[in-house]
């Protein structure tokens, strides 16, 4: 267990880094932008502007994904974290939070503070609070920087920038900021500010636009940057963790996953936070599913398979490797547990090697694919949105190996291109290869050559006079290549002990992380087990707890379901009162049971005692009875209640109204 | 005359003459145009009689500050004083207030403290001006009394920031006794800010009439500053009397919509340099052509000829409108538009026939790109614009699916068509409607026009199932709460509040909600109670 942990997490951290630097990547140009804008914001006005303006970015960021602020946040303030020297300091930042900005007293007290806030930099002279400045006085921060500047001697060319980076800029009281971009204006000449604003609602209908007046905009220099966003960046991701013959990821994610994830982020969340979310959960599922996922990345040695604990797990590996070839298994004997090891990494070379050709396959046909559209041909019809089929169902069609008719129509379309474009369309796919990682070039080799060839017959160009050379070449070529990527693009599922390493067909659950709330909560009153204790499941699925055995709210909410529209309380409890009445028989029958089970001499003694104590039912006892019963019957119904079964309806005494109708248990 | 004065010549001349001899001790000046060019105005007006050697009678100190900066009034208190003093805190030494030598009296605590510092000041300044009256010897017993002026911008503002203070504020120099003025400027009339039962006394009444298109002309044309520089930049000084034509127009195309100098200004600013590149461009080429001629003389911009400036404001005042458009909503800045806006490169030599018209406006594309949203929160926007849009009654027979089809729609038609004539709901602003309602018609949204996108699900067999297991997913509760962070929701019901389900309004306008529903090919217009 401990040991799959381990791996998991390491297969999983290897697919973050990778995600995580593809997404750094794609926000990098847009960062370096505002990072120049930021730069650049005072250095060339527009001459013959009234008064100098603020300049303000806003970076629109539909997904809302934290990643990019912090982007950002580390550019603007690596300098002056941690150098103690702010002379070559380009921007001091301070961070303004919705909390801050309740009333422009505390926000001017958070943004002015987040600057002058350094003592590494500038300690602050003592002074009484009552006489000096208020701390929310801009002039604080004016003073603030004008010492900085003085101490470090700073010129006039290089004034560090005060960046205010207002998160969650749409949460902001709009009252509140317009006061602060009207103040920050009086000094604007003063105090080179800079605002970034973190927009998350969409770029137009501009929220700035709209909700604030004009006389507060006309204060604002406004440029806006949106982050990239939307299926493009989703494709990006998945392309280049899954299908780049540069990274190779310890688990390959199946089509089940891929179209689940695919349907979320356009349905429900285009951040690349929650296809995070859904990577990490196949991956964690994949892991605590299947106990031979141990052996990912390594097999553990002689020595701690042949302990005596890991037997079962030698016997489970054993009969899955002989389910794969019951033929030859029987021969080669791998009953020894060197040779299971053996056969397992086996297994393990031969299923990356495969996945491997499984890319480089891919790879071709979209090299091909890409070639074809930007040499004006209609191509396959991928990114064609109209009809849905985008690269996402490619890259599960590559998986499932069914991509066999768009190879045989790109051999098609191959053979009737001219002969110049053939050359490009070769070069390409000789730097393709040329591009592949060592240990990848070396097993395509033979398909290597085979481009060289290809080149080396198509004629020089200007020499037109052999008109038969071209469909010749190209058709050999076509013929060849439609075999050689049909051969890549095979099935992963034939490999041995293949869902070790790729989570195949199996679907995504998507009530781990999109349940739906109603069928949920009202499956767990119907079948409190299934959730108390998943790992009895197995055993007590067929047989269908009785009534009273489950436990209060389950009870009163199952007789409930069988009620009317309006429920009358008193009848309520009396159903209710009489499956306690059997639970407290049944229980006490089981009690008894064990007692005489457990051991015999003191059977008779508790027998006895329970007879006694049956005998008299005294009146004490059964109204202590009864208000037990009343009390269970009060909590459960507050439990409902609070979970919005009941409404309260005045209409009729002692009845509640029943609003969960829909039951299709 | 300097520029600063045009259109203000009356009020400097009053000002100047109350202030000099004996101002009343409380002035209200109402301007509604452009607050704060009268601001600017009067401060350059007080520096100058301050920096004036004394004329009449007395030293004058005054302190400008702003009433929306000063939101409390220790604020108010601190930088009057510290402006009238002349007094930058020091961060070295902990930012102290202007205070006296040795005296750690807080001025700042409420009103008393306040008259207090204004009394310290005025003798400290007494104080020093005596001590360089001594220096010049000619030190005379009224030179060195002390005359203070405090004026307050976006003086409306007091009202609800610092209502308490406006009684005391407007009767200060009965308070402190001490020869000082208070002028109170605002874009509102005093009567909408004046404190109740008489408590203040009427103010000395100024009052700014907006200023003519002619006055605006020619502070356009006073501001255009030519550049030192002597290489051929937009503002060349013998392109000045280009810019003075230009300005005209630009002042003719605006003033119907635009009174405020500074708007004119600021469109001026975007559409100079792009309005004048041609001639540079022609320049520079007669330079290049010229090279041999070593002569500095012809090397000189000349102003451009009569038939040049024609052909540019032929080129050009179809532009002008479009800046005023862009700009005044400021959808744009001056800048980005300047940059977006710059002519072809040697528009002047191109044939007139040659010259493309005004590209197209990029008005519509945008909003076709404008909410990158994911799918399920298209239809959230959507079903919250129905649901804010058609009244909750008619919810059965908008979306109701019953046997017939046709049914639904026909009665629809009849029912608007025979009620009394009213404003439609899209007209009126959208309505609150609960969360319940909202997942509904987002279920009868989703049953019509989203079951083909899917992925399969075979455990749902009885119609409508998977659709309800899809509306009482979590990720459409998180939608709808992220889409009010965005504010394209509006919650009405407060966040704190646990009973009975929230409220919600629609933030979108009809045309986003059209797009939206185009894009999800929902018949929108037939959804609706009441259609365009």
């Amino acid at each position: 267990e401990k040991l799959r942990i381990d791996v998991y997490t390491a297969a999983w951290e290897k697919c973050l880094d990778r995600i995580k630097s593809i997404v750094r990547a794609l926000h990098a140009p847009i960062a370096s932008e505002i990072k120049h804008e930021i730069h650049t914001s005072y250095d060339q006005p527009l001459p013959g502007l009234p008064y100098p303006e603020i300049p303000v970015i806003g970076i629109t960021d539909p997904t809302s994904s934290s990643t990019f602020l912090d982007q950002i946040a580390a550019h603007t303030d690596s300098f002056d974290l941690e150098k103690r020297d702010a002379s070559n300091t380009v921007a001091f930042t301070s961070h303004l939070y919705p909390n801050d900005c309740n009333n422009v007293m505390s926000a001017m007290k958070a943004l002015i503070n987040g600057f002058v806030d350094r003592p590494h930099l500038l300690e602050k002279g003592k002074g009484r609070s009552g006489i000096s400045l208020a701390k929310y006085d801009i002039e604080t921060l004016l003073a603030w920087y004008t010492a900085i500047r003085d101490t470090y001697d700073l010129t006039e060319q290089c004034k560090p920038k005060l960046v205010v980076l207002f998160h969650d800029f749409e949460q902001l009281d709009p009252l509140v900021i317009q006061d602060i971009f009207s103040i920050s204006s009086l000094y604007i000449s003063r105090l080179p500010l800079v605002f970034i604003l973190a927009l998350s609602s969409p770029a137009s209908p501009s929220y700035l636009h709209s909700t604030y007046p004009r006389s507060t905009l006309a204060l604002l220099r406004f440029s806006n940057y949106t982050v990239p966003s939307g299926t493009k960046v989703l494709e990006e991701v998945l392309l280049r963790t899954f299908f780049d013959t540069n990274f190779e990821p310890d688990v390959i994610i199946g089509p089940g996953v891929l179209t689940f994830i695919a349907d979320y982020y356009n349905r429900h969340n285009s951040s690349v936070d929650a296809v995070l979310n859904i990577l990490q959960l196949a991956h964690l599922r994949h892991f605590s599913g299947e106990v031979l996922t141990l052996v990912v990345k390594s097999t553990p040695s002689s020595e701690t398979l042949s302990e005596d604990t890991s037997l079962p797990f030698v016997e489970e590996m054993l009969s899955r490797l002989q389910s794969f070839n019951p033929s030859s298994g029987r021969d080669r004997s791998i009953s020894s547990i060197p040779s299971l090891i053996a056969a397992t990494d086996d297994a393990r070379n031969s299923m990356y090697s495969r996945a491997r050709q499984m890319r480089v396959g891919f790879g071709i046909v979209k090299l091909i694919q890409d070639f074809m559209t930007s040499q004006g041909y209609k191509g396959l019809d991928w990114d064609n949105s109209a009809k849905g089929v985008d690269i996402i169902d490619v890259m599960i069609g590559a998986l499932q190996g069914d991509l066999r008719s768009d190879v045989k129509y790109l051999g098609t379309m191959i053979k009737k291109l001219e002969i110049s474009q053939l050359g490009t369309l070769f070069g390409n796919l000789h730097t393709f290869y040329n591009a592949l990682p060592l240990y990848i070039r070396s097993s395509e080799e033979e398909a290597r050559m085979n481009v060289i060839l290809a080149i080396n017959a198509i004629p020089p160009s200007g020499d037109d006079g052999v008109p038969g050379v071209s469909p010749l070449v190209a058709a050999n070529f076509a013929g060849w290549l439609v075999k050689y990527i049909n051969n890549l693009l095979t099935p992963l599922e034939d490999e041995p002990l293949w869902d070790i390493w790729y989570t195949g067909a199996s679907s995504f659950p998507s009530p781990l992380i999109n349940p739906s709330v109603r069928a949920t909560v009202v499956a767990g009153l119907l079948h409190p087990y299934d959730f108390a204790e998943p790992s009895r499941k197995k055993d007590e699925e067929q047989t269908d707890p009785a009534l009273w055995e489950l436990p209060d709210t389950s009870i009163l909410f199952h007789r409930y379901l069988d009620s009317g529209k309006m429920l009358n309380i008193y009848d309520w409890f009396t159903a209710f009162q009489q499956e306690l009445e059997t639970q407290r028989k049944n229980l006490e029958e089981r009690a008894l049971a064990v007692r005489s089970g457990q051991s015999s001499p003191r059977k008779r003694g508790g027998k006895g005692k329970i007879k006694e104590k049956e005998k008299p039912e005294s009146e004490e006892e059964v109204d202590r009875w009864q208000l037990e019963i009343q009390a269970r019957f009060v909590r459960a119904l507050q439990d409902l209640d609070y979970l919005g079964f009941l409404k309260h309806t005045g209409r009729k005494a002692d009845h509640v109204q029943r609003v969960v109708f829909d039951m299709h248990d | 005359m300097e520029s600063w004065k045009f259109g203000y010549e009356e009020l400097c001349d009053e000002l100047s003459t109350l202030i000099a001899n004996f101002p009343p001790p409380f002035i209200y000046i109402y301007d509604t145009a452009c607050p704060r060019i009268t601001g600017s105005t009067i401060a350059t007006l007080l520096d100058r009689i301050v920096s004036t050697d004394p004329g009449p009678s007395k030293r004058i100190h005054f302190a400008k500050v702003n009433a929306i900066a000063c939101l409390t009034a220790r604020l108010l208190y601190d930088s009057i004083l510290n402006v009238l003093a002349k007094w930058s805190p020091d961060w070295n030494d902990g930012c102290p207030n202007w205070s006296l030598e040795g005296d750690t009296q807080r001025f700042n605590e409420n009103f008393d403290g306040f008259i207090h510092g204004l009394r310290a000041v005025s003798s400290h300044l007494r104080d020093k001006s005596k001590v360089k009256g001594k220096g010049k010897e000619r030190m005379k017993s009224e030179a060195d009394e002390v005359r203070l002026v405090i004026v307050i911008e976006c003086a409306e503002r007091l009202k609800e920031t610092l209502p308490e203070l406006l009684v005391p504020l407007t009767r200060l120099t009965e308070l402190t006794q001490l020869d000082l003025s208070v002028i109170l400027l605002s874009e509102v009339r005093w009567e909408a800010i004046r404190p109740p039962l008489g408590a203040s006394p009427d103010p000395y009444f100024i009052d700014l009439p907006p200023l003519s298109k002619e006055v605006i002309v020619q502070r356009l044309i006073f501001n255009f500053t030519p550049s030192n520089d002597l290489s051929a930049g937009p503002y060349h000084a013998s392109l000045k009397g280009l810019y003075s034509h230009f300005a005209t127009v630009l002042c003719d195309v605006c003033y119907p919509f635009v009174h405020d100098p500074l708007e004119i200004e600021y469109i001026a600013a975007a559409r100079w340099p792009g309005f004048v590149q041609p001639v540079l461009d022609e320049h520079r080429r007669f330079l290049a052509d010229e090279m041999d001629l070593d002569d500095p003389e012809q090397a000189q911009l000349e102003p451009p000829a009569e038939v040049v400036r024609m052909r540019l404001s032929r080129l050009f005042n179809a532009s002008l409108s479009a800046a005023l458009e862009e700009l005044y909503p400021r959808l744009t800045n001056a800048t980005d538009w300047a940059a977006k806006n710059k002519p072809e490169p040697d528009l002047l030599s191109a044939q007139p026939a040659e010259i493309p018209r005004g590209k197209d406006q990029p008005g519509k594309s945008s909003e076709a790109a404008a909410l990158a949203l994911p799918r399920m929160s298209r239809f959230i926007l959507v079903a919250t614009f129905l649901a804010s849009t058609n009244p909750g009654k008619s919810d059965i027979r908008m979306f109701g699916r019953g046997l017939d089809e046709k049914k639904r729609r026909r009665r629809v038609r009849k029912t608007t068509k025979s009620g009394p004539t009213k404003v439609p709901q899209r007209l009126l602003g959208p309505v609150a409607f609960p969360l319940d309602r909202l997942l509904a018609i987002l279920g009868a949204l989703l049953e019509e026009n989203d079951v083909e996108t899917r992925l399969l699900a075979p455990e749902f067999k009885i119609p409508g199932e998977y659709t309800d297991m899809e509306t009482s997913r979590v990720a459409v509760y998180s939608a709808v709460m992220e889409l009010t962070s965005m504010r394209l929701i509006h919650r009405t019901t407060p966040g704190d509040r646990i009973d009975g389900p929230p409220s919600f309004k629609c933030g979108i306008s009809y045309d986003v909600a059209l797009a939206l529903a185009k894009e999800l090919s929902i018949p929108l217009n037939d959804l609706m109670w009441d259609p365009a």
